[in-house]
């Protein structure tokens, strides 16, 4: 035993200096980790030059879905904040990068880490009990709020009393960014919306509830699904009642996230010749040249117009 | 959802009276409930060299193959605990016993390094940290099995594991545990320890790869009054497209366990088992796995085994699977070919398994 314990002592020793070593990395400016790359665009945009931020989720990933690889672990080790989704998106893969990353800052209830969808009204939130029969219902509303750019918007106000909390010089800055990107959403979401109106799509079919914000956002209707229930594939019965509805309802438009099989859709295509099928982004970086949140969401409002 | 799971089998393990709230609502002192989570393995069982008698844990014919009953829960500011008891049929018997097979405490509040406390499976190879469950096929490797035994490497001791700053991901751990491990310790002095360090390197060598590389050994008195050595390495490459990883992953993953136990009948024992797992649909895997254990043949004294094993996995949810496997075993009592069906439930708030 004198062996190991020598050993040990050694290791232990060595296990001090590692600890010494990166207790003392310091960073100039304010490290944040996004989950998303929606939420990355969203401190970049709020964060300017005054911090540095990477993304966990790419662009073409469902984010419900992603592997919390030790990679991860090691860019959240150095982390100042965490910034993610919440509602329970992230529920199968975050808390494990977070305790692999071995940073107490950024646990959650610690100010280095922070949920926006606490800070927005959610849709969807289940009434009376829910089952997982039910599929992957999210109890406490759905998630996918940054289709949003109202809810983003406000969404942007928190983040900034976050960054201003941990960066006191920058925090008016922040502030300013983040009203400054809640008009500009305002605004612009006044311009899409009479372009939503414009091209007379009233409803249109998706694959997941991803568009679930967006849709409500420019008042189209989702009428179907193409999963039979949350996070379960299609199935051909089910595909059979989505032809029916979209007969019956005169759907002209389905949108399917690009982290998704289309060819799903190919045998509605066969059934219902006039629909119109696009693959579309629903994140930043999702598609090559949608490299902002402004980006993404006039993409989206350009595939309502057909374009 | 999840908190009605929680609530659900908080009922069914009578651990509360009181009624579920609505969805979301876990109020008052339930919001500090553990997450909880029940998973079940059931299998069917045709093995030409299995048994035939139902007081044999593992035997041919339908069977209850393990329960697992998980709780975590942040203990308070600093610590974090994780409680999971096994049920499984007790060894020449039909009844079910239960087990702590992971019980344990660990640190949430220190920088770098996670210090853990309590029972749990050593860190000696990927496999051995990993639950039934889990296990890429329905058993595991035959060196696992001969070398550490049915249940692994599984102590009462203490760890640390420290992440080392690194541009890649680099982790030391050190661990000294108990000896009980009938397989490779079975040293009855309450004052014995065994000594674990593990070294884990893992790569990003683009969006979509991995590429792991580890090495871990143990050293710990055996029974016979002579020092046990097992040290060990796997290799694993994995693939998952940022575009279209729904539908699509391989994972090719080899072990390797060298054991020398000083003083005992069987001195040397070492094996590898090397598999590709390939996911062809966004619900479905085929996979592959060769094994040999008796490396190298000379020193070993013992005969050599061979084992090829084919499985075809469905998995409805992530909650639910379904998987058959296929086995040829050759040894020189005789070739052995087994043919499995595995069911697998999972409810409750289960964590996600490690990477």
């Amino acid at each position: 035993m004198n062996t190991i314990m020598t050993k040990f002592t050694i290791l232990a020793l060595m296990f001090s200096l590692v600890s010494l070593v990166g207790s003392s990395r310091a960073e100039a400016k304010l490290a944040v980790v996004a989950a998303t790359t929606d939420l990355a665009s969203l401190v970049s945009e709020i964060g300017g030059d005054d911090v540095s931020v990477d993304a966990i989720a790419k662009g073409t990933q469902d984010p419900h879905f992603i592997e919390a690889k030790p990679s991860y672990m090691t860019k959240l080790s150095h982390a100042d904040l965490v910034v993610a989704v919440g509602l329970d998106l992230e529920v199968g893969w975050m808390p494990s990068i977070l305790r692999g990353a071995r940073n107490p800052k950024i646990n959650p209830g610690n100010q280095g880490y922070l949920e926006l969808g606490s800070a927005i009204d959610p849709l969807e939130v289940p009434e009376g009990k829910i089952s997982r029969a039910e599929g992957d219902v999210h109890p406490f509303g759905n998630p996918h709020f940054t289709l949003d750019p109202i809810r983003m918007g406000v969404a942007g106000l928190a983040l900034a009393e976050r960054l201003g909390e941990l960066d006191t010089a920058h925090a008016a800055a922040y502030m300013t960014r983040a009203k400054a990107f809640q008009k500009r959403m305002e605004d612009k979401t006044k311009l899409w919306q009479a372009r939503v109106e414009k091209s007379k799509v009233k409803s249109a079919v998706s694959y997941h509830k991803t568009l679930t914000y967006f849709f409500t956002r420019f008042h189209i209707q989702n009428p179907a699904i193409l999963e039979p229930k949350p996070g379960i594939p299609p199935t051909s019965g089910h595909i059979i009642e989505v032809i029916q509805m979209i007969r019956e309802k005169k759907i002209p438009l389905i949108m399917v996230e690009n982290f998704f099989d289309p060819t799903v859709t190919n045998r509605i295509k066969e059934e219902v010749p006039g629909i119109h099928i696009a693959v579309v982004p629903v994140s930043v970086d999702g598609a090559p040249g949608i490299k902002t949140l402004d980006d993404l969401y006039e993409k989206l409002v350009s595939t309502i117009e057909g374009k | 959802m999840r908190s009605n799971m929680i609530c659900g089998l908080v009922l069914l393990s009578a651990l509360s009276g009181h009624e579920c709230l609505a969805a979301g609502g876990v109020g008052g002192s339930k919001a500090f409930n553990p997450d909880i989570s029940v998973n079940f393995l059931g299998l069917v069982l045709r093995d030409t060299r299995g048994s035939n008698l139902r007081t044999d844990a593992r035997h041919n014919g339908i069977s209850f193959q393990e329960g697992e009953m998980q709780f975590i829960a942040d203990v308070d500011p600093y610590f974090r605990a994780s409680a999971l008891f096994s049920v499984a049929q007790k060894d020449n018997s039909t009844d079910f016993g239960i087990d702590p097979e992971e019980v344990y405490a660990e640190s949430i509040s220190l920088p770098v390094v996670t210090v853990r406390g309590g029972k749990f499976k050593a860190a000696l190879g990927k496999h051995n940290q990993q639950h039934t469950h889990a296990f890429p096929f329905i058993d595991a490797p035959l060196i696992n099995q001969d070398l550490l035994g049915t249940e692994g490497l599984n102590e009462a001791g203490v760890s640390a594991a420290a992440l080392i700053p690194a541009p890649w991901f680099l982790e030391l751990t050190l661990q000294a545990l108990g000896t009980t491990n009938t397989k490779i310790f079975n040293s009855p002095g309450s004052g014995d320890y065994a000594g674990v360090a593990s070294l884990k390197n893992l790569w990003d060598l683009s969006d979509s790869t991995t590429f792991e590389v580890s090495t871990y050994g143990t050293e710990g008195p055996n029974s016979g009054g002579g020092q046990s050595y097992v040290f060990g390495s796997d290799i694993i490459l994995k693939w998952r497209p940022a575009e279209g990883g729904k539908y699509k992953a391989v994972i090719w993953q080899t072990e390797y366990l060298n054991g020398n136990l000083q003083s005992t009948a069987n001195p040397r024992l070492s094996g590898i088992a090397s598999w590709v797992q390939y996911q062809f649909a966004e619900r479905w895997w085929v996979q592959a796995r060769a094994e040999y254990e008796g490396l190298p043949p000379k020193a070993t004294g013992l005969t050599a085994k061979r084992k090829q094993s084919a499985l075809l996995g469905f998995f409805p949810s992530e909650f639910s699977g379904f998987r058959v496997q296929y086995d040829h075993l050759l040894a020189d009592q005789g070739d052995g070919h087994a043919v499995e069906l595995q069911w697998n439930f999972s409810i409750g708030a289960h964590p996600a398994h490690a990477y």
